[in-house]
């Protein structure tokens, strides 16, 4: 167990590893120097970027300056804001997007497993018709699009109702966090929903289910004690890549709710190109999900018991 | 039992008894079609398929409308607008007209899309003005709008705006301004009208019509015809979105198609070998999943540059081929280990068959089906992809238009003119929603096992 | 013959199905699975029920217990009545449940039968709760006790195991300690051992022999086993397209066929009496199709005596002896075959 989790922690080491270079040397491709840019810049920042991140010395060198860096935990200085520490950009807007996401899944995975467990009960009914019908708008309509119209649709229920029920955009309190959350959570919510009903329905034509009908079981308890475990079973599997969607899921939606978070700040870093910003936060993020996909990994361990966390 | 006869008890020959209803044996594509056609909704979205092929192939031939070219009679124009301009003399320079105006702020003359001319008076205690211009009414919070015009004294007391006028309805505020400049709350406001006009000269400029000699001031004469509206820039939208679904559909199908092929000869080259060479090239692919996709495609795209005058869809494809080859891989990795078990590669094997002819000849044929359901479902990812980083400003580069970098521009002006959002929206939800029904049509219809009927 | 029908008229059987249809709507259409099926269970016996795979012996037993999916299935027909009271689509019978209760059932695989994230031990408790009100700590002790009975050593730790745990065999006894675990008076056996190596089947008859005498349970066992057969039952139904085409006394089923049938199955399957031995004989053809079954006999299409008439019109339920009867136009007073030459015994 503890050496199963000890190995899928090495692993993900290796993997961030990976990621790191393969960041490193798509970055390192970029035409021209970064340094040369025409970007305004006084001398001694220029010198200080030099030494630190060795930009005269060969590539292999300034690799294993990135690596060496990294190894500390130090992803290096903004390009655009002098003397601002990337760990202090990532230490500052991450835990809004993290908060943001935390609640995205959230809402993703109780409304998922819900609205999934309801279609199948409610199997070519008219609630299934309605909850497939969303949850195919829900998968088919881009994020950016429903952002969008809902933030639209709070503009014209604020002035209404004449007074804000939910704000449009900003952050600070939980009234402000509700909106983009569900916007964020939906396409993923609309795929857990999909990924339930149809592992209801296979629960519910499964063998067990009918052994427990023929032990006169209650459908109640059939449903909860039978149905329900097995049937989520398959919605943890994807928690990891749901994580994922989400996260990236992230930067539109605070694009649009104006929300100062990470995702915000990566997709103006990247339109600034500012390097060690781009890069930190790409290490970072991929750093962040390789690890939720080993904490998924081993939450499920403990939901299936046929899934042993030996090494 | 009185129609039993002495016959009846005869023994039967042989051709009346095989009554067994011979069902007409079906190979794998036909019975997969066949069982597809009795799949509506996955028909229904084929024939979108189709159709949206047919309106980016044979569309521009129909429409054969310059999706750069700006109509600046109609900027931001939704579809079924009014379409006709009245003809005006030229324009002549304005500098009020002699006389104060009896009250308040009000127009000097008919407001046209040529010119909108006011005049005021002095607002109390003013000692200048500011003009506004506002899509809106004034509300409770005293949001003016753009400012267009200040004037410190009070001299000038009356303004001109030429600046792309639009018909429709406008609301133009006057604020005083105190002795520092700075803005009070007085002011005066005015709802405004404006009529679309053009002038002879204009008008025949544009080809909108034949013979400037036949016309007279007052004539009305009829604008291009944008079936979808127009854009912010006096673009046709229909012509956009046929141009924009050329770059959404070229990514959107091309793109997975090059990674699925890349997975498929990855994956089976991989489960062919076995052994080593299998586990060490899993494990690249299981190393090139870990890598967050969006952000690598940003990454990607900053790496390989776009120099002037380049759209991006060429980076953006191979930037997507590059990171998601690994999954296609795996699945037909899978596939060619199941079916290597199974008895008939090795009776192959046996009869001397070299290496590339077993891939070819059966184990391809043999994952087709899993590769198609993978292909169909790639697409509208892909097509999700392109929107997404045309959204964030890292898709394809203006002027090329796609779907999702007409999104983004539409979304700028979603409150006012929201058809320059729908029309992209609406294309892209609709090729998604048709790809993924397809593919779960395909999937349902190829799995042997029959899946139930939802 | 006549004295021993006054006997059954006097002490009636515990369950009597008659003239029970079934029919599933399917993309294709309409399938007859169950085409007007009797039979009865006495206390302590075992009918068996034989027949090709399709043939409707697992919807006539699960019609029984309520396990029909409704849609795409319908009972159209027929009644089940136990101990004289019906059973046919209620849920309980004179104030107690049928299912789990009264009858308990247990399937073809057992590796899919058992809820894979539920301990072995709560799985057989489960009915103990819900039937006779059992607080957790008395029914899992209970459920200990069932395992052992089972035969399945080392029960306390077994309970708290998972179905992925145990071998084939051993999930089969747990489902058999769990469908018994209320002590029903009949056990149905859809093919039990189906799924299982020829020595754990063995071990599994042998139980459920062990444990019929010590309960006195009736049991309807479902099998396309002849051998199975042979070993268990008491009296037999060969089941043929939906309808039941013989049925009679082991002995009877065994040495005196009186079904075309009965004897194709008896062919295919194998022996080790060397003075039996023959080559096997797999009935060719295939069963007919049950989306439209044709208006004469079923096997008509298949049957070597197959007459002019067979084609025309169903044979009727003909009774021989005993309780010994089958659906054969051979046996028609105006077959012109004479009666002796009718029990394809050892002739064959
Ligand atoms: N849920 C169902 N839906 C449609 N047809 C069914 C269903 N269950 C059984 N059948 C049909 O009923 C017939 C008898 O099935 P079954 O009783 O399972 O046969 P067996 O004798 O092998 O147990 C089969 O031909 C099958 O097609
Ligand atoms: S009724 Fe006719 S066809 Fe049917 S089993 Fe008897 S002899 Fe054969
Ligand atoms: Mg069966």
């Amino acid at each position: 167990m503890l050496l199963y989790i000890l190995k899928r922690v090495f692993q993900g080491f290796i993997t961030v590893w990976f990621i790191a270079t393969a960041t490193f040397f798509a970055m390192h491709n970029v035409p021209g120097d970064p340094l040369t840019n025409d970007r305004a810049m006084t001398e001694t920042t220029r010198a200080n970027l030099e030494a630190k991140y060795g930009l005269d010395e060969p590539v292999s060198t300034q690799y294993l300056i990135f690596l060496r860096n990294l190894a500390r935990g130090d992803f290096g200085i903004s390009f655009v804001q002098e003397n601002r520490e990337v760990n202090d950009i990532i230490r500052e807007h991450f835990p809004v997007s993290a908060i943001l996401g935390v609640l995205s899944v959230v809402f993703a995975a109780t409304g998922g497993v819900l609205f999934g467990a309801l279609t199948a009960l409610y199997r070519n009914r008219l609630p299934d018709y309605l909850i497939m019908f969303l949850v195919i708008l829900g998968i088919s309509v881009p994020s950016f699009v429903v952002a969008a119209l809902s933030q639209l649709s709070l503009v014209s229920l604020n002035t209404l109702l004449g007074f804000t029920v939910l704000p449009v955009a900003g952050w600070g309190t939980v009234m402000h966090m509700l909106m983009p959350a569900l916007v964020l959570g939906l396409s993923t919510m609309a795929y857990l929903t999909r990924l339930m009903r149809s592992s209801m329905l296979e629960v519910t034509s499964s063998d067990y289910v009918r052994t427990a009908k023929s032990k006169g079981v209650p459908p109640t308890r059939i449903f909860t004690r039978h149905q329900l475990r097995n049937a989520i079973l398959p919605v943890v599997t994807v928690l990891g890549p749901a994580i994922a969607a989400i996260t990236t899921g992230g930067f539109v939606v605070e694009l649009v709710f104006a929300i100062p978070g990470l995702g915000r700040y990566f997709v103006e870093a990247v339109q600034q190109l500012d390097y060690t910003v781009i890069m930190g936060t790409t290490v970072f993020y991929g750093a962040f999900l390789v690890f939720m996909v080993i904490l998924v990994d081993v939450v499920y361990g403990f939901v299936d018991p046929r899934v042993s966390l030996d090494a | 039992m009185n129609e039993i006869s002495a016959s009846s008890f005869e023994p039967l020959s042989g051709q009346q008894q095989s009554q067994v209803i011979a069902r007409p044996s079906l190979s794998y594509w036909q019975d997969a079609w066949n069982r597809l056609q009795t799949n509506k909704r996955a028909l229904v979205s084929l024939y979108i398929v189709i159709g949206l092929l047919l309106f980016t192939l044979v569309g521009p031939l129909i429409w054969p409308v310059d999706p750069a070219m700006q109509d600046i009679d109609q900027i931001s124009q939704p579809p079924g607008a009014d379409r006709t301009a009245i003809i005006v003399p030229d324009y002549e320079p304005w500098f009020g007209t002699p006389g104060r105006p009896d009250s308040g702020l009000q127009l000097a003359e008919k407001a046209t899309s040529q010119a909108v001319r006011l005049q005021w008076e002095i607002l109390d205690g003013a000692s200048g003005h500011r003009v506004y211009r506002n899509l809106f009414p004034i509300g409770p919070e005293l949001s003016y709008g753009i400012p267009i015009a200040e004037f410190l004294n009070n001299d000038t007391l009356y303004f001109e705006d030429r600046l792309d006028l639009q018909p429709g309805r406008f609301y133009y505020v006057v604020v005083a301004l105190d002795g520092r400049g700075l803005i009070t709350d007085r002011y005066q406001s005015i709802p405004v009208d404006i009529e679309r006009v053009t002038t002879l000269v204009e008008a025949s400029e544009r080809g909108l019509i034949e013979n400037a000699d036949s016309m007279e001031i007052g004539d009305e004469v009829a604008l291009a015809l944008h079936p979808l509206g127009t854009d912010y820039l006096g673009r046709d939208l229909l012509a956009r979105l046929m141009a924009g679904a050329r770059v959404s559909l070229f990514i959107g199908i091309g793109a997975p198609f090059l990674f699925v092929l890349f997975g498929v000869v990855y994956g089976s080259f991989a489960g062919f070998m076995g052994g080593r060479v299998d586990q060490f090239m899993m494990r690249f692919a299981d190393f090139v999943v870990a890598l967050p996709f969006l952000l690598f495609m940003i990454l990607f795209k900053i790496a390989f540059g776009i120099g002037p005058g380049e759209s991006g869809v060429f980076p953006m494809m191979v930037a997507m081929v590059v990171l998601l080859w690994p999954a296609t891989a795996r699945l037909v990795r899978g596939q060619i280990l199941q079916i290597r078990e199974q008895g008939f590669i090795s009776a192959a094997q046996l009869l001397g068959a070299s290496t590339p002819y077993l891939i070819m000849r059966h184990m391809i044929p043999n994952t087709l089906g899993v590769v198609l359901v993978t292909v169909t479902f790639a697409i509208p990812s892909a097509i999700f992809t392109e929107a997404f980083l045309s959204f964030i400003g890292m898709g394809v580069a203006p002027p090329t238009p796609s779907w999702g970098s007409m999104s983004n521009e539409g979304i700028k002006t979603m409150l006012t003119t929201p058809h320059e959002l729908f029309f992209p929206a609406l294309f892209i939800s609709a090729t998604v929603l048709a790809f993924n029904l397809l593919g779960d049509g395909l999937r349902d219809a190829l799995d042997a096992r029959m899946r139930s009927a939802e | 013959m006549t004295a021993n029908k006054e006997d059954t008229n006097v002490r009636p059987s515990l369950l009597i199905v008659e003239d029970l249809q079934v029919e599933f709507d399917t993309y294709g259409g309409t399938v007859q699975a169950v085409r007007g099926v009797n039979f009865s269970v006495d206390q302590g016996q075992t009918l068996a029920i034989v027949g090709e795979s399709g043939c409707g012996k697992s919807v006539t037993v699960q019609s029984i217990m309520g396990l029909i999916p409704a849609p795409p299935g319908r009972i159209i027909a027929g009644s089940a009545r136990l101990r004289g009271h019906e059973i046919l689509g209620r849920k309980t019978v004179g104030g107690g449940e049928i299912r789990g209760a009264e009858i308990g059932m247990i399937f073809q695989d057992p590796m899919t039968s058992l809820n894979p994230t539920m301990k072995i031990g709560d799985q057989i408790a489960e009915p103990l709760k819900v039937h006779r009100g059992y607080s957790a700590r008395n029914a899992s002790l209970e459920a200990v006790r069932l395992l052992e009975l089972s035969r399945i050593p080392e029960a306390s730790k077994r309970a708290r195991q998972y179905p992925f745990e145990f071998s084939g065999g051993m999930l089969q006894r747990a489902m058999i300690a769990m469908a018994l675990s209320c002590k029903p008076s009949i056990l149905i056996a859809d093919e039990p051992t189906t799924a299982l190596d020829v020595t754990i089947q063995a071990q599994i008859l042998d139980l459920m022999l062990e444990l019929q005498k010590e309960t006195g349970m009736a049991i309807i066992l479902i099998t396309h086993d002849l051998g199975v057969v042979a070993r268990m039952a008491d009296e037999v139904a060969v089941m043929y397209a939906g309808k039941i085409v013989e049925y009679g006394s082991a002995n009877d089923i065994f040495y005196r066929s009186a079904h075309p049938y009965t004897v194709g199955l008896k062919e295919a399957m194998p022996t080790n009496d060397p003075a039996r031995q023959h080559e096997l004989k797999p009935i060719s053809g295939s069963p007919p199709d049950l989306f439209a079954p044709p208006a004469g006999c079923g096997y008509c299409s298949r049957c070597p005596y197959a007459m002019q008439i067979c084609s025309e019109s169903p044979p009727q339920n003909n009774g021989l002896h005993d309780h010994h009867s089958a659906s054969c136009w051979l046996h028609h007073p105006r077959s012109g075959i004479k009666p002796d030459t009718l029990f394809f015994g050892d002739a064959l």
